[in-house]
């Protein structure tokens, strides 16, 4: 060899998605193994299960993404439907046993609800991460109060055993990274991710992931249309390999927002108009202040009197957040909030324990959201007797609340807790079992904001992807979808279904820098003047080094490695019969040289030798057979093209008319 | 500024005012608008596009709680599912559900670029009445499979070529209500030719020369059929004998574009006691039945400003459940909901019972000059609720509140 150029065989770039539930899969395992791949990205949708719990549709996130040699865990979610391990998500195909640590780069959490981030404890804590955890700021504030209230109902509740404790959820939490909007996070050298606004709960982000040229865009839950405080989402146009959306709500076309509120009016305004009394237990952050605006904004026009109350405590608190995080707010928000609290409302006054028992309507949003403790349960057990009262669950429950129950239609409510003997003098006395009759009316309205059908098609005009694929849809049900969107955008669309594996062929572009002396040789040796357009051959050392790819000159190659230059010749023989004398078939062959070669250095040298460039060329003959001429061509490895191209053309011999000069 | 104000207070008002005055509404966008709305089962509908290229048919199920009268209120589900899907090469502006089958039979129109070109600019409904072609055929019938359980994908299975299609309007179907699976169908009274799907094989052809063009189509019990003409005549006819036809001049004056809508009582065998909406360009009903089909029973003048100057659109329909009730769109943005009940033989004005005028108040752009109201249906059992559409994409479901019952 004449050099040593250091260069890794790059295998055809591959994007590989895979989707597995069970059986463990070693592709995920082979981290260092996988560092010759520039760029494979395995994804693994962990769990894409559901159930319906009172119309609404809930599973459980956690997919695995591998790119670039790079695995990442995108959200780590609980299932709500379940009570035993499958709640969780089975581990055990990333690492049979042991911690995750060494097999995770990092995990993203995209938004609070516990579908989505529910298991992290239980991941980081109880299987073992050690890791970054990167979620907004906002999730991060109000992650662990919803996975403490969660914690509270399965532990403290309903006696479970086997499940995270508050000092994991604390310990967890401190694995923590806070990521910014639109802010580009390095993970380590080569792997960053980047959040953009996905709307649908307050801090819910959209993630980029991005390993050298190749990038995927995880969704989570996202909403396309703004509502009262809370923008749509947004996206520039990256063109991701792989956009993986949420495909929840994507074979429905939603109502709009304006009848979901119109709805909610109506009860409020029905109930208050008979002198019934609404309580609407909510969770402190998010629909609270939805609805709070919706109420403040129409109830004068309403002609409504009746008090509006929201628990005390919470008002502070959920002013608190959204002041620190006002840019996750809608514009209107933002820009009232120059001027003054949004939350300082005109109608809307703080609640003490003592209303609950004033005569007449009145309208109360309480804590919590599921009515499994706190204020908002105590004021239920008070009017639940009464049929003219009202109560609205604008949001979903966990199995094991009293919320659950009443959405299921359960009329009759065993209370088992010691407390509320004293709260239920409705009760009938000497009865031992405790039971509290429903008879208020119960309203569920879901005030949700998903991406439909609509939304996911926009949401790819927006990100331009690559490929496209849908996770947590019922695969038969969006083929319809699935055609559209690959003939509306000519790219792939995938659904994978548990235990099904995808691959997609991407072509990521390799940038290579080239040396200036290089180019300027290039354009020394004449030509067309380059043209983007047109690809053209050049000659030069590929140096990769630094994770950068240069391409330079021999010489500086040299120079740079510190390498001394080898020489490489190539010699050939080439029969031709000639009946002439030595010196006169030397003569011929430069005559003949001369003429086809038009433009190259040819010189018939003393010493008996035929020179074109730096190719020799030598003629001899044995004495038996004198007309049998053997021709010796010598040349460097850098005359190759040329050498070739002299030794093909003699074999062909000499024309007859040549003179021997 | 004050202008912004002024249009959101205008929105608002509507909005309070529709709590006391819909039982229920939901308000949906479809990606692209529709003109057809047909019920396919009791809980599904079928919408499809008119844009010049390529169009979707969708098979949409109406949310749960349309459905629920008891515990309506734990019932959240309120979206529309889209049960199946389909894509079309050309703009749909009839479609028909075959009963007791799931097959749906769709009227095409293909475009020129050339005609899109040209007419887009003016009015987008005038797009569909312009049916010239590169290939030689007009409009043509297209018998699509709705599908079932395993696969949301909504298939063409075949085609019926009409060989007399000489007109360049668009073609009207009224599917067979008895027997085998058959479809009426043509663009002038002169075309009328009742098909079986199965073999395409023609049942019955009026063989009669009139060329008036043909606004509406419809069976009125097994073999009777009612045509109305664009010039306002209506034409009874019978499939088991194809040359009585009988012609019934409406009077129907020059330059005046008529529609027709049938009040047909199946479950009665006397065709003669169903009830004949005419309704005219210039915003007259006239209100006849098979007795007597010359002299109108009661006629009245609608009052409306139109916002249109097309007839696509024009579409008068009887409340399948609600005595004397009749809608009246395709004016401008509203949907009207007449009670005949109150209507004299003599043209007069009269005053709507309710106006739906949900689709001028739209979220994004509030311009009550563009909306216009595409096509509308009632529930087949409900009795005030209507399904509507407009030119924007929206599709509206509406159940009002009746005042006569209300304020007792």
């Amino acid at each position: 060899m004449a050099r040593e150029v250091r260069c890794k065989t790059v295998e055809e770039p591959s994007l590989v998605a895979l989707a597995k539930t069970h059986a463990a899969t070693p592709s995920f395992k082979n981290k260092t193994a996988s560092g010759s791949h520039l760029s494979n990205v395995h994804l693994c949708i962990s769990s894409s299960c559901f159930l319906s719990g009172a119309g609404q549709d809930v599973g459980r996130s956690c997919i695995l993404v591998s790119i670039g040699g790079k695995n990442i865990m995108l959200d780590c979610g609980m299932h709500m439907g379940f009570n035993d391990d499958r709640r969780f998500p089975d581990f055990s195909y990333i690492t049979q046993q042991g911690r995750l640590t060494e097999f995770l780069d990092c995990v993203i959490i995209s938004h609070f609800h516990l579908d989505h981030c529910g298991a992290l404890p239980y991941m980081s804590e109880m299987v073992g991460y050690d890791g970054p955890i990167y979620m907004t700021h906002p999730t991060k504030a109000i992650c662990p109060i919803l996975l403490e209230d969660f914690r509270k109902i399965t532990v403290d509740k309903k006696g479970e055993t086997n499940f995270f404790t508050s000092q994991m959820i604390k310990d967890c939490m401190k694995k923590v990274v806070p990521l910014n909007l639109h802010q580009t996070v390095q993970v380590d050298d080569e792997l960053e991710i980047k959040a953009y606004y996905a709307g649908h709960v307050l801090g819910a982000a959209m993630v980029q992931i991005k390993v050298g040229s190749e990038s995927v865009v995880y969704t989570g839950d996202y909403n396309m249309t703004p509502d009262r405080h809370l923008g749509a989402a947004w996206i520039d146009k990256c063109r991701p390999d792989i956009l993986i959306s949420e495909s929840t709500y994507a074979t429905t076309i939603r109502d709009s927002k304006r009848c979901r509120e119109r709805d909610f009016l109506k009860k409020v305004h029905e109930t208050v108009e008979r002198g019934g009394k609404v309580l609407i237990p909510v969770f402190a952050l998010g629909r609270a202040q939805e609805l709070c605006i919706l109420l403040e904004t129409f109830w004068e026009r309403m002609n409504m009197k009746a008090p509006i109350y929201f628990s005390t405590g919470l008002t502070e608190k959920a002013n608190h957040y959204y002041k620190l995080f006002i840019t996750w707010t809608n514009q209107k928000i933002r820009k009232t909030f120059v001027q003054r609290n949004m939350f300082e409302f005109k109608h809307i006054k703080a609640f003490d324990r003592s209303y609950a028992d004033n005569p007449g309507p009145m309208v109360v949003f309480a804590t919590p959201g599921m009515l499994h403790a706190g204020q908002s349960l105590q004021i239920f057990k008070k009017w639940a007797g009464n049929e003219k009262n009202m109560i609205i669950m604008p949001g979903y429950c966990v199995q094991g609340t009293i919320g659950h129950k009443i959405l299921n239609g359960q009329k009759k409510l065993e209370m088992e807790n010691r407390q509320t003997v004293i709260e239920i003098e409705r009760c009938e006395p000497g009865c031992c079992h405790l039971s509290l009759e429903v008879k208020l009316q119960v309203e569920y309205m879901s005030f949700s904001a998903h991406a439909d059908a609509k939304g996911i098609m926009q949401l790819i005009r927006m990100a331009e992807p690559r490929n496209m694929l849908l996770v947590h849809g019922e695969a038969k049900k969006m083929e319809f979808l699935k055609d559209k969107i690959e003939q509306e955008f000519t790219i792939n669309c995938f659904m994978p279904a548990n235990g099904e594996t995808t691959t997609v062929i991407t072509n990521p572009s390799v940038p290579v820098d080239i040396s200036l002396n290089l180019l300027k040789r290039e354009m020394a040796l004449g030509g067309p003047l380059p043209d983007p357009k047109k690809p053209r051959t050049m000659h030069g050392t590929l140096i990769m080094k630094d994770n950068s790819l240069r391409l330079v000159s021999p010489e500086q190659a040299l120079k740079e490695l510190g390498l001394n230059e080898h020489q490489l010749r190539f010699t050939c023989r080439v029969q031709l019969q000639d009946p002439h004398s030595d010196p006169d078939t030397l003569s011929r062959i430069y005559t003949h040289l001369k003429s086809v070669l038009k433009g190259y250095t040819i010189q018939h040298l003393p010493d008996g030798t035929v020179m074109v460039e730096s190719i020799v060329i030598k003629v001899s003959s044995s004495a038996e057979e004198p007309n049998t001429k053997v021709l010796l061509l010598s040349w460097s490895y850098q005359d190759e093209d040329l050498g070739s191209f002299l030794s093909t053309l003699l074999k062909k011999g000499l024309p007859s008319g040549l003179s021997s000069m | 500024m004050g202008e912004t104000s002024s249009v959101e207070n205008e929105f608002d008002d509507w909005f309070i005012e529709s709590l006391k005055i819909y039982n229920n509404i939901h308000e949906y966008q479809l990606e692209h608008p529709t003109r057809v709305i047909e019920w396919t089962s009791e809980k599904t509908i079928c919408v499809a596009g008119y844009s010049s290229d390529k169009n979707e048919i969708l098979e949409l199920l109406l949310p749960l709680k349309l459905f629920t009268d008891d515990n309506q209120g734990l019932c959240a589900e309120r979206d529309f599912k889209v049960v199946h899907g389909g894509f079309s090469d050309g703009s749909i502006h009839c479609l028909k559900h075959i009963p007791g089958t799931r097959y749906i039979i769709v009227a095409i129109d293909y475009v020129t670029s050339f005609c899109c070109h040209e007419l887009s600019s003016s009015n987008c409904c005038f797009l569909l009445r312009c049916v010239v072609t590169n290939d030689g055929f007009n409009s043509n019938l297209q018998v699509w499979d709705l599908g079932g359980e395993d696969c949301d994908v909504i298939k063409r299975t075949g085609v019926l070529q009409l060989k007399s299609a000489s007109s360049d309007k668009g073609v009207k179907i009224a599917p067979g209500l008895t027997g085998d699976p058959c479809v009426l169908h043509g663009s002038q009274i002169s075309d009328i030719q009742l098909t079986e799907l199965t073999s395409g094989k023609p049942l019955y052809s009026l063989g009669k020369d009139i060329p008036d063009l043909l606004s509406s189509l419809q069976f009125v019990s097994g073999s009777v059929f009612l045509a109305c003409a664009c010039n306002g005549d209506l034409y009874v006819g019978d499939t088991r004998n194809p040359s009585g036809l009988q012609n019934n001049p409406a009077g129907g004056r020059e330059g005046v574009h008529w529609c027709m809508g049938v009040k047909t009582d199946l479950s009665s065998s006397d065709p003669s006691s169903c009830s004949v909406a005419r309704l005219s360009s210039a915003c007259q009903v006239v209100v006849s039945d098979l007795r007597d089909l010359r002299a109108p029973l009661f006629q009245a003048q609608l009052h409306v400003q139109r916002k249109t100057t097309s007839d696509d659109f024009m579409k008068v329909t009887w409340a399948p459940a609600l005595d004397n009730c009749l809608a009246v769109s395709g004016f401008d943005g509203m949907v009207r909901i007449y009670d005949t009940a109150s209507w004299r033989p003599e043209l007069m004005e009269f005053q709507p019972l309710f106006i739906h005028r949900g689709h001028m108040m739209s979220d994004d752009q509030f311009d009550t000059s563009s909306a216009v109201v595409t096509t509308h249906v009632w529930h087949p059992s409900r009795p005030r609720t209507v399904l509507s559409a407009a030119v924007d994409g929206s599709v509206h479901v509406w159940d009002w509140v009746d005042k006569a019952t209300a304020s007792c």
